[in-house]
């Protein structure tokens, strides 16, 4: 069924088969919001794509559900059928199962192992009325041409067209040919009527007779008659045209002649250059074969004598050529001639145009990019390492080269960053369905607005990001939203409002995930956390309402009652801080009982590439990402408390906890610069032995053989090939 | 040989055609996505011939073949179209069209097409 050669078609296939698929999903969630011309355009366009592009690739089974489902789009889009919810249903079952099958299609399947013909019943069930499958185009209902009787001294000619028996639109093919031939005269009247081919009755056998008035001659009409699927065409002259001569022409090819047919076709075309031929007796379509003994004849009417006519006529392998002039032009000899013939128009001149002629974007594998970018990072750190060499042997104009390529090496950076940023969106146009589903199975009732989709982030951040939304998106539906009657009867409106936003902010990206639901009872909360052991009594009573809030991130908490089968299914909040905080990203909530909740997330637009602070600790040395660093102090010993098992420093007026990463690095004795970091408002210092310098850097991720390691985020490598570890500030505060 | 360019609101379908158009000896001189994309490249590039899909955002094929032939009322289009659409080809052609292929794309039936539009 698929062929090698669509193979190279697959992925692309399969690419945009995905954003069909979306765009459909998507206007089927608005149109269930009500009507909406706009999304139904959009979904029949989508529908109508998938299935052109499924039975372009030969996979039947897609295409077979495609068409259903585009036939009950048409409806929908002709107000022939009804939106129900029912419908949506099946709507949305049709598309989960093509958003299946393109997976299938895209691990090399061709879909058919999918099971379509109870959707495809129930799609045609739903009430599409049959044999109604046109687009709903404005009727045509002026007259294609104005048949007003030819009174005109023009000749008038019958042109009797075949369409071939194959064509999937005979009346069309008929349609372009009359088309054709108005340019050339006045078309008297055709048979069948025009408004038979172009009404929707499938009438039309294929053979149409054509009356038309002209002066072009019969050659030009037969030219513009014939075209693409036309079998064959016929012309008979009307009356007569006083002006020209006509002459009989006796062609002989040598009988030695190795292609007859082509002889006589080179024979023929030199004497249609000087004039036009009316008939040729075998017909044309049998002589271009080569079906005749040795002899043709033709009539041609032309200007020319009959000794030019004579010359042009004898090519190569022409025997000879006999010119008989006639008195008077017979009528009524058809000239059959081949589809396939050649044409004799001329073709407009050619403008030869540069611009404007490449391609402006194309589609690269993701891996192949991820090559790439490994490969920027090891020129960074090679560019490091060039560096240091010329200046350890004081090269100047090394230095001088290595600045250039400083420079492109930059750019290159700056420019493979913008490469990968795709917009959210990307996971964003599945939210809608995430919140319709959801929002079904609790009962509940929700409206879900989305805005800033085009701000864009790293394709390594959007990866690490989708999971943690769905996340939030679910839990602020099941959790967040109550139930209609619940809300009606707090004074609310029964729809609940679940508000998703993105915007860049400076170095940051802001996503924030706001409801106008119950909220987080802190009281709850802390019972909970009680409950589950993860601190007492006391120390609850003096949690603030921001801690007790930040309890839910806790390993293992949940407030659900109850597991539903959408949300919850044992993963808890900490699960996404844990995602957030391994993107380098913050998560926030804020909470108002009876009100609702926000959850802000603070992710960096791209995580490759950090500047870093490189410090140095018993030796050793350490990067800590500049982004958390607040400030650097020296350290006064004397300023070192000990508050209960922490170790505590008096910083001007403020204490902050420090940290001396012995456990990490092993005892210095010559601690004397405070770093002092901040995350997510709370500052911390770590004590350090001096301040080497600051860089841009390349993190590259652990090995996960190694596994998560707390405070390190991972490790980089310095010009002079020194692995160096990143800490992570996060979880060190 | 000519000078095509390429309209349809689906790279997968750009690309498909693009390699049987190629393969015919014809070259791409253009894309287009949209309707309003074709009109303006068509202004642009003068291309010889114009394969032209029907169902496509912003400005449908039809529009879109309007507005050509209002610029260039030589222009040889061909409309890419489905089995089902046969009202929309008839009001393409009416429009002045010069030809259709119908999808799944046949590369014979293609070539074929586009030889004889650009003959005529």
């Amino acid at each position: 069924m698929v062929e090698s050669e669509f193979e190279q078609y697959r992925g692309l296939f399969v690419a945009e088969s995905r954003e069909n698929h979306e765009v459909i999903v998507r206007n089927i969630l608005i149109l269930e919001g009500g009507d909406d011309p706009g999304a139904i355009d959009e979904i029949f366009r989508a529908a109508h794509t998938l299935k052109g592009a499924s039975a372009s690739m030969g996979f039947d089974t897609m295409e077979h559900l495609c068409h259903a489902m585009e036939d009950v789009f048409q409806a929908i889009r002709n107000r022939e059928v009804e939106v129900t919810q029912e419908l949506m249903d099946l709507l949305l079952r049709t598309v989960d199962l093509i958003e299946e099958m393109i997976d299938e299609i895209e691990e090399g399947g061709d879909s058919s192992s999918a099971d379509v013909d109870e959707l495809v019943d129930a799609l045609k069930a739903s009430g599409i009325p049959t044999g109604k499958k046109e687009d709903p185009s404005p009727q045509i209902q002026e007259i294609l041409f104005s048949a007003s009787a030819g009174e005109s001294e023009l000749p008038r000619y019958r042109i009797r067209i075949v369409v071939d028996d194959a064509s999937q639109m005979k009346d069309v093919r008929a349609l372009i040919a009359i088309g054709n031939l108005e340019q050339f005269g006045t078309i008297i009247r055709t048979h069948p009527p025009l408004a038979d081919l172009e009404g929707d009755a499938d009438t039309f056998d294929g053979t149409i007779i054509i009356e038309i008035e002209s002066d072009a001659g019969g050659e030009a009409l037969i030219s513009a008659a014939e075209g693409s699927e036309i079998t064959s065409v016929t012309i008979e002259e009307e009356g007569e045209d006083p002006d020209l001569p006509v002459y009989r022409i006796l062609i002989s090819v040598d009988e030695e002649s190795a292609m007859r047919g082509l002889r006589a076709c080179i024979a023929i075309e030199r004497l249609e250059e000087m004039g036009t031929i009316i008939s040729s007796d075998p017909p044309r379509e049998a002589i271009e074969d080569g079906n005749f003994d040795s002899v043709f004849h033709l009539k041609i009417k032309t200007g020319s004598e009959p000794d030019a006519l004579r010359r042009a006529a004898l090519v190569p392998e022409i025997r000879s050529v006999e010119v008989i002039p006639e008195d008077a032009a017979t009528p009524g000899t058809p000239v059959k001639k081949n589809a396939t013939g050649p044409a004799l128009d001329e073709k407009a001149p050619k403008k030869t145009e540069t611009k404007n002629r490449e391609i402006k974007n194309l589609r690269v594998d993701i891996q192949q990019l991820d090559r790439m970018m490994n490969l920027i990072e090891d020129l960074v750190i090679n560019r490091g390492r060039l560096k240091q060499i010329a200046e350890k042997n004081r090269m100047k104009e090394m230095e001088e080269a290595i600045g250039m390529i400083d420079r492109s090496v930059s750019d290159l950076q700056i420019l493979m960053m913008d490469i990968r940023m795709i917009p959210l969106n990307h996971i964003f146009n599945r939210l809608p369905r995430v919140v319709r589903d959801t929002a079904h199975y609790d009962g509940k009732e929700v409206e879900f607005v989305m805005y800033g989709g085009e701000t864009e982030l790293d394709r390594s951040v959007m990866d690490g990001l989708n999971d943690p939304l769905l996340h939030l998106i679910r839990n602020a539906v099941n959790h967040g939203i109550e139930h209609p009657e619940k809300r009606v009867a707090a004074g609310k409106p029964a729809k609940g409002l679940v508000h998703l936003s993105a915007r860049r902010d400076r170095d940051n990206v802001i996503i924030e995930l706001r409801d106008d639901g119950a909220g987080i009872n802190v009281e709850k909360v802390k019972a909970k956390a009680i409950e589950k052991g993860i601190l007492t009594q006391d120390q609850a009573e003096q949690l603030t309402k921001e801690e007790a809030i930040n309890l839910l991130f806790h390993a293992g908490f949940s407030t659900a009652d109850a597991i539903t089968d959408i949300s919850g299914r044992g993963v808890g909040l900490d699960v996404v801080k844990g995602a957030i905080e391994s993107l380098k990203g913050t998560i926030r909530v804020t909470s108002h009982e009876g009100k609702g909740s926000t959850f802000e997330l603070l992710l960096p637009p791209t995580m490759a590439i950090v500047e870093v602070m490189i410090v140095r600790l018993n030796n050793r040395r350490i990067a800590i990402p500049i982004s958390a660093i607040v400030e650097v102090a020296s350290m006064k010993r004397e300023n070192i408390h000990r508050i209960g098992t922490q170790e505590s420093i008096l910083l001007r007026d403020e204490v902050l906890p420090l940290h001396m990463l012995e456990d990490m690095f092993g005892f210095s004795e010559e601690t004397e610069i405070l770093v002092v970091v901040q995350y997510d408002n709370k500052k911390s210092c770590i004590a350090v032995d001096l301040v080497e310098g600051q860089q841009e850097v390349v993190v590259k991720p652990l090995s996960s053989i190694i596994g998560v390691t707390r405070g390190i985020s991972g490790i980089t490598i310095l010009g002079d090939g020194y692995v160096v570890p990143v800490l992570d500030v996060n979880t060190m505060v | 040989m000519g000078r095509i360019l390429i309209v349809d609101d689906t790279m997968f379908m750009r690309t498909l055609l693009k390699n049987i158009l190629f393969s015919g000896g014809h070259e791409i001189v253009g894309e287009a996505a949209d309707g309003t994309e074709a009109v303006a490249k068509y202004q642009d590039l003068k291309p010889d011939l114009v394969t032209m899909d029907v169902v496509m955002p912003k400005m449908n094929g039809i529009e879109a073949l309007k507005e050509i032939k209002k610029m260039d009322p030589g222009a040889r289009v061909v409309m890419c179209t489905a089995v089902g659409q046969e009202q929309m080809v008839k009001l393409a052609i009416k429009s002045g069209a010069r030809g259709y292929v119908v999808k799944p794309f046949q590369a014979p039936k293609v070539l074929d097409e586009v030889k004889n539009v650009l003959a005529s």
